[in-house]
């Protein structure tokens, strides 16, 4: 019992566009690099979009200073996903959003003069807090029947499109926009500096040496549509989101357990949902952040599930940088691309594999599978872990 | 077409008054006075002290309600744990953001950690050892409503049992941040949390349920709004026991209770629980568990509607019915 996707949107680190993003990955070329937008002379490594907030503001037409970095790339990608579609009376529209950080990159602005007793401008709070980004998407697309939006960390995206999904099975909607965003602020990466596992280095996930995850920013949305909707629209359908769980791993708060519990029951469940053996499974596009823990944890649970037979697998982090709430919007986005074009991506900067469990992601581009199902994870703070599955059928 | 019911089988609330682990509290609450304060209860009864040493308001609060509700049930796992949250845990995001703006090198990573939104979610999963889907829905105002609906999906689809619940934290910024931007609140901002488990059958003590939740986010005319909710609950205006509400601004409470007594409605019974709870974006909550609490000590009592206009823009509408005995 898939449901249809029949539109796609992206912006991250390695482009834009789609198009910009799929060229990428196609040349294996990393968007992770010395800040150039968030601040000036920092040598730290991260995942930014190419396109400061003015230019952004410029591109969606947008005047007023107190709109969020994460609502501009979240609208720069939802009207990416929602291209020519046209709201109707007739049918129930939707919009589902994630983020963490919701508008931090203006509130520590903020709270930056605030201390400092220089003027602070209190209206720049108006885009704090997480609902605000997505009901100014909503309101720029007129999107109207359900607004909402999920937190709950590094998984939210996943998390906003099985929400999605669910309402459109259930006959609440027709069509709803799902998806994430995150802009890069100080706040996380002194977070994830404070945790020290943030890497000076490029990060390198599933590799031996890895020692953490490089910060990117960015925003991916998917439109979904049921039966009326697609009668209405004549879209094409250009995959399935065919299965999807979502369990807590009851560990720790923000390491994962060793035996990756939450992980491989969200993985088990969501293939179950999807009626798919694990030999369905072409290709997983992994969580993969880079973090010792992490990573360890993850293929623990890929091995749980898979047992010797683990797919074809990488992390794109090494692309994008980790985007938060935003990357599993962003990956669903890669996955959808992978069955579309039958392409398996590669995991950059790996050398050697984890020793405790010997697994070798794909380090090439591979171009001569028939891409059929996709598993895409997303696990975050809060023991909090989602699995998606993507195929190329109902 | 037969629609669902969704019982409330368990509920727990801290607030500013005596809430928890007293039913019937609706009897004896009284509106805010200026210096009123949180009733809470000895932490210590549900939270291990090394861990409740680290944990803020936010999060103290609402394990303890997500603790008394399984007791309330008997309830060893619920099926989900979903929370709703407008401002997730302000004290530590304010005490993280703080840190890095003012300390150079290393920073402790605790306020980081908790500054999350599900934090919350997350902590209770951990207190309880639960594995199933967990979840947290933030969408200002009706952040609770949202996580109500998701509960409500879930036992359509076939789950039992669901700890819903909502919570949000005042900082003292916050009294700033109103004045500064021209708000004028009719009652105090404050803290609270109000967690349910919601079933899909009634216990022997079950008094009410919760009959259709619907979390509006740009209502054209919230007169029509609230008719067409009336309507495909069959039910008419009259029929509405109590009509609980919220509104930011004193202006807009006269509006609201024109618009119930014009439809037909008794003026006498619209009550704003703000006045009870005081003001935080998921107060919805506190009125669901007070609707709750008012079936239990008045069985003549059949329908409550909860009308959430606490934000002008956005408009909840929840209708909790009696269940017969």
């Amino acid at each position: 019992m898939g449901v249809r996707i029949t539109g796609i949107g992206v912006v991250s680190a390695i482009g834009l566009t789609v198009e910009e993003n799929l060229r990428a990955l196609k040349e294996g070329k990393s968007g992770i690099g010395k800040m150039a937008f968030l601040k000036e002379n920092s040598e730290l490594l991260v995942g930014e979009a190419k396109i400061s907030n003015e230019d952004l503001k410029a591109a969606l037409h947008i005047g007023t200073r107190y709109v969020s970095r994460t609502s501009l790339l979240g609208l720069l990608a939802a009207r990416e996903a929602w291209g020519k579609n046209r709201l109707s009376k007739s049918l129930r529209t939707g919009i589902i959003s994630a983020t963490s950080v919701g508008g931090m990159d203006r509130s520590e602005h903020f709270y930056k003069d605030y201390l400092a007793k220089e003027n602070p401008d209190f209206r720049l709070l108006k885009t704090h807090d997480s609902g605000s980004t997505t009901e100014r998407i909503a309101a720029e697309l007129g999107i109207k029947d359900y607004v909402n939006t999920l937190s709950t960390a590094c998984s939210s995206g996943a998390n906003a499109i099985m929400l999605g999904a669910r309402l459109l099975l259930q006959n609440r909607l027709d069509r709803v926009l799902v998806g994430g965003s995150d802009a890069l602020a100080s706040f996380t990466i002194d977070g994830f500096r404070s945790l020290m596992i943030y890497d000076d280095q490029w990060c390198r996930p599933f590799d031996e040496s890895r020692s953490g995850l490089n910060l990117g920013e960015g925003a991916g949305f998917l439109l979904l549509e049921n039966e009326k909707s697609i009668e209405f629209s004549g879209n094409a359908t250009i995959a399935y989101l065919s299965g999807w769980a979502n369990a807590a791993d009851a560990y720790h708060q923000t390491a994962s357990s060793p035996e990756g519990k939450g992980a491989t029951l969200a993985i088990a469940q969501a293939l179950k949902k999807s009626g798919l053996n694990t030999s369905g499974i072409t290709y997983v596009n992994a969580h993969g952040t880079g973090t010792k823990n992490n990573d360890l944890s993850e293929s623990v649970a890929l091995k749980n599930v898979f047992a010797d037979q683990v797919p074809a697998f990488s992390s794109t982090k090494a692309f994008t940088g980790h985007t938060l709430a935003a990357a599993g919007a962003i990956e669903a986005v890669f996955s959808v691309l992978s069955i579309q074009n039958n392409l398996i991506y590669p995991n950059l900067n790996f050398k050697n594999s984890i020793e405790e469990t010997g697994l070798e992601p794909v380090t090439t581009l591979q171009t001569d599978r028939e891409v059929r199902a996709v598993l895409s994870n997303s696990f975050g703070f809060g023991g909090n872990n989602s699995s998606l599955v993507f195929s190329d059928r109902a | 077409m037969e629609k669902s019911v969704y019982y409330i089988s368990a509920a727990s609330t801290i607030s500013h008054q005596p809430t928890f682990g007293n039913a019937g509290f609706s009897k004896s609450i009284c509106a805010l006075e200026a210096d009123s304060s949180l009733i809470t209860p000895d932490f210590k009864a549900f939270i291990d002290a090394g861990l409740l040493r680290r944990m803020s308001k936010i999060l103290r609060m609402s394990v303890a309600c997500a603790k008394d509700c399984l007791a309330q049930s008997h309830l060893e796992q619920p099926d989900a744990i979903i929370v709703g949250t407008g401002l997730g845990c302000l004290h530590d995001t304010e005490k993280f953001l703080n840190t890095s703006l003012t300390v150079e090198g290393l920073l402790p990573p605790t306020s980081f950690i908790q500054s999350t939104h599900n934090t919350m979610a997350g902590q209770i999963s951990l207190s309880i050892s639960n594995h199933g889907y967990n979840m947290t829905h933030t969408q200002n105002t009706l952040s609770f409503e949202h996580a109500l609906l998701d509960a409500m999906m879930l036992l359509d689809d076939g789950e039992a049992s669901i700890l819903v619940g909502a919570a949000d934290e005042y900082i003292e910024i916050l009294t700033e941040i109103a004045g500064e931007l021209n708000v004028r609140p009719a009652r105090q901002l404050t803290s609270a949390a109000s967690f349910f488990i919601v079933s899909n059958a009634p216990e022997s003590d079950t008094v009410a349920c919760v009959k259709d939740c619907w979390p509006i986010a740009f209502p054209e005319s919230k007169t029509s709004a609230i008719n067409d909710f009336l309507q495909r609950n069959e039910l008419n205006a009259a029929e509405v026991d109590y009509v609980l509400f919220a509104s930011l601004l004193p202006e807009q409470s006269g509006e609201l209770v024109d618009l119930f007594t014009s439809a037909g409605m008794s003026g006498e019974r619209c009550i704003d629980y703000l006045a009870f709870s005081g003001i935080y974006p998921t107060a919805a909550a506190f009125g669901m568990h007070y609707a709750a609490d008012l079936m239990r000590t008045d069985r003549s009592i059949r329908n409550i509607l909860i009308v959430n206009a606490l934000r002008s823009e956005n408009l909840g509408l929840t209708l909790i019915q009696s269940v017969e005995a």
